[in-house]
């Protein structure tokens, strides 16, 4: 049996192949040459070798940023908790139901920049939420939010979860209308009562959806740079608080113009996503095997 | 036979006649009746007189060329293209922009200008030009934020030194020209200037017993005002720290040495430095700031704020009195300006904006053309009459629009703007490594003001990391 050489699959995949070349993998070659490099954007980079890489492992604000990228992984767990429970609200047949789905998901194609804004006018001094709480007897002098180390994460994290509920609500929600109403009659038949019939049958049964938005949301929290930028003005918070991996980048990068350093602290993340990807892609293996 | 005929024709003509009689309109009856009327006749003499008059006769001659009065730089490229960058300008002030682009063209014939305004991605577009090698010929630079002297110690800009006459250079306030030397050597056309005022909210002054004469004349005053303010009404100070350019904040308000004589060691831990920052630290324990606006690098934070009439008042420059109009027209009304308190360098601030020609221009002489013929005082002139900004050439402020009373609170800076912009200067020395340096100190100062750390501390901590910077 002779295998025969034909050019034609290659030519078909050429375009796309060009594209990629260009707009991925040399964008990626020049970050790994630009970390070993003293690079400001505006004149030659000039070759530094492993010195970005030292100096990173000696910055204690890099340090204090991966910290606070691994704590933004905690939206991951409680935006999927939140997004099942929602999308098994919203699984019912009543009236109406379809105008609250699309409320949940309003805050999805609104952007996070509008958002942000948003959420920045709300949570100022004398904003909407200040006012509710001093009106409701709660507080008596407004909080400066935005202004306390302590708030600036949680609440980026808890915009994070209020932008992406209404998107992974509808993975979930198109999960469990695929499984079989049969199952949840025989739940019914063997005396389940609504918690258990969820626990044992739409959890197991959602499980490929869980994984991926476990997958997906946890490289997106890895990847936060929106909701700090616009939260904290582009400061990255009072002492820091709110600075992430990301944004670290974008502030050596576009404020301090070390392009080379920031090279270096997206290497970094490149490995640490990619880690996390094979992580994540290991659980949905091994998922797919136990219920084959 | 004869006869005959002669009767034939006088028989046609006679019918003819009688039928275009008939065919004629109807003539009204008229009785005709004498009357006498008196009519004056004129009658015409000719009377022959000679006189001799003296008349203005215009002789037509073909006109001389001559230079044109604002053509003043001399060299200028035959055929030029050349690019213009400018910073926030449009589309507000479009026309003058393009109008002024006309004039120039007018003056310097055959010199092409291609326009561009970049807002909030100015610096990372200029960046990314100067390192793609498409940078402008001419581009607008802020001096506030030191981009002059950025840009210049990268070899980025033309010195102006060997290619700007004298009689050019003397139309500029020394002062401003003499801005941001780099090696002693000028970089930039002063622009147009701002004068640092304070807009006062004079009914949240009021409801605090206050009036406009208690406003502080000196930095040193704030924080017992903002104290009195906080304790009469409850609203807290609308002050801003300049987080990207610490050190000049501190040069300005607290007197303070950043860097020694030979630029060989970082000096901002002196007593001076320490008084400075624990002013602000007492005033953030005190709770009398607002400590969004404190730390942000978004003027329009603190604007905003005091435009929502929250604030007793705000450190801006008049210009931005039209927003507070456009946004809350209620407390226009209520709005005083005053003078900016003033630091213990004496000094109010340094100028606003200027024009400085890329290093590597294949047209200087043009581009410094365009740069000039924006700063001239002509072009100063109409555009302060646009809006409250102030021309960097004293020439412009002969002008009566300059001299005449101020009507709008906008203009209220008017009558003293001449000295004003005189006395603005650039009293920071050149710092390496400025904006590493920079968030150096705005780490320090962060820990000082949020984290109970002791001001002489966290500076002599900042000092120490500044100067393992230097080689």
């Amino acid at each position: 049996m002779t295998s025969k050489f034909s050019i034609t699959p290659y030519l078909f995949l050429a375009p796309a192949l060009l594209v990629i070349a260009v707009f991925v993998l040399y964008p990626i070659l020049a970050v790994v040459y630009y970390s070993f490099t003293d690079y400001n954007i505006v004149t030659p980079p000039v070759w530094v070798g492993l010195r970005n890489y030292q100096q990173l492992a000696k910055d204690p604000i890099f340090w204090q940023a991966l910290k606070h990228s691994f704590i933004y992984l905690l939206v991951t767990p409680t935006l999927i908790f939140l997004s099942v429970l929602l999308a098994i609200v919203v699984n019912r047949k009543l009236s109406g139901i379809h105008a609250f789905r699309a409320l949940f998901f309003i805050p999805v194609i609104s952007g996070s920049i509008a958002v942000g804004i948003a959420w920045r006018l709300m949570l100022d001094t004398n904003g909407i939420i200040n006012g509710m709480l001093i009106a409701l007897g709660l507080l008596s002098e407004p909080i400066q939010w935005l202004a306390e180390p302590a708030y600036t994460l949680p609440i980026a994290m808890l915009l994070t979860i209020w932008l992406g509920l209404g998107y992974y609500m509808m993975i979930f929600l198109a999960g469990l209308q695929n499984i079989p109403e049969e199952l949840y009659d025989a739940a019914l038949i063997d005396g389940c009562n609504n918690w258990q019939k969820h626990w044992y049958i739409s959890i197991p049964g959602l499980r490929p959806q869980i994984t991926f938005v476990a997958v997906i949301s946890s490289l997106a929290a890895l990847q936060v740079f929106n909701e700090i930028f616009i939260l904290t003005g582009g400061l990255g918070g009072i002492l820091n608080s709110g600075v992430t991996v990301v944004f670290y980048l974008w502030r050596q990068a576009f404020r301090l113009q070390h392009a080379g350093m920031a090279s270096a602290i997206a290497m970094v993340l490149l490995v640490i996503t990619l880690l996390f990807s094979m992580m994540n892609i290991r659980i949905l293996e091994r998922g797919t095997e136990a219920e084959s | 036979m004869k006869k005959l005929r002669v009767f034939r024709h006088f028989s046609l003509v006679l019918l003819t006649s009688l039928i275009l009689g008939a065919c004629a309109p109807a003539t009204p009856q008229t009785v005709v009746q004498t009357v006498e009327v008196e009519k004056t006749v004129i009658e015409t003499q000719i009377v022959e007189k000679t006189t001799v008059v003296e008349v203005e006769k215009v002789v037509e001659v073909t006109p001389t060329p001559g230079p044109h009065p604002e053509a003043v730089i001399s060299g200028v490229e035959a055929g030029a293209e050349i690019s213009l960058w400018t910073f926030w300008l449009s589309p507000t002030f479009d026309d003058y922009i393009k109008s002024t682009i006309a004039r120039f063209q007018e003056a310097y014939p055959g010199v092409t200008v291609n326009w561009e305004d970049h807002q909030a991605t100015f610096q990372d577009d200029l960046r990314n030009s100067f390192a793609a090698d498409n940078a402008p010929d001419v581009i607008n630079l802020s001096i506030s934020e030191g981009w002059v002297s950025d840009y210049a110690t990268q070899g980025l800009l033309l010195p102006l030194d060997d290619v700007v006459p004298q009689d050019v250079v003397s139309t500029y306030f020394p002062n401003l020209w003499d801005q941001q030397l780099v090696d002693s050597k000028h970089y930039q056309f002063p622009w147009y200037q701002g004068i640092i005022v304070n807009l006062v909210n004079t009914q949240i002054l009021t409801e605090a017993g206050l009036t406009i004469e208690d406003f502080p004349k000196t930095i040193d005053a704030l924080p017992a005002f903002c104290q009195t303010i906080k304790a009469e009404t409850g609203t807290l100070c609308d002050i801003r720290l300049t987080v990207n350019d610490l050190l000049a904040q501190m040069t300005y308000e607290g007197g303070v040495q950043v860097i020694n004589e030979d630029g060989t060691a970082f000096t901002f831990d002196s007593p001076e430095a320490v008084a400075w920052l624990q002013l602000y630290v007492d005033m953030v324990k005190a709770g009398t700031v607002d400590r969004n606006v404190l730390v942000t690098d978004q003027d329009r934070v603190g604007l905003d704020l005091f435009t929502t009439g929250k604030a007793a008042f705000y450190n801006t420059g008049p210009n931005l009195i039209r927003e507070v109009r456009a946004n809350n027209p209620g407390l226009y009304g209520y709005l005083a300006v005053v003078p900016a308190p003033v630091g213990k360098s004496g000094v109010v601030g340094k100028g606003l904006m200027a024009l400085s020609v890329k290093g590597d221009t294949a047209y200087p002489m043009a581009s410094i053309a365009l740069a000039q013929f924006f700063s001239n005082p002509r072009s100063m002139l109409e555009f302060s009459k646009i809006v409250s900004i102030y021309p960097s050439t004293p020439a412009s402020y002969d002008d009566p629009f300059f001299s005449a009373a101020p009507v709008a609170i906008e203009d209220s800076a008017k009558p003293y703007a001449k000295d004003a912009v005189s006395k603005l200067a650039d009293i920071v020395p050149t710092v390496p490594h400025k904006a590493d340096v920079n968030n150096i100190v705005l780490q320090a100062a962060q820990q000082a003001l949020f984290n109970n750390v002791d001001p002489q501390q966290a500076l002599t901590d900042a000092v120490a990391q500044a100067n393992a910077l230097l080689p």
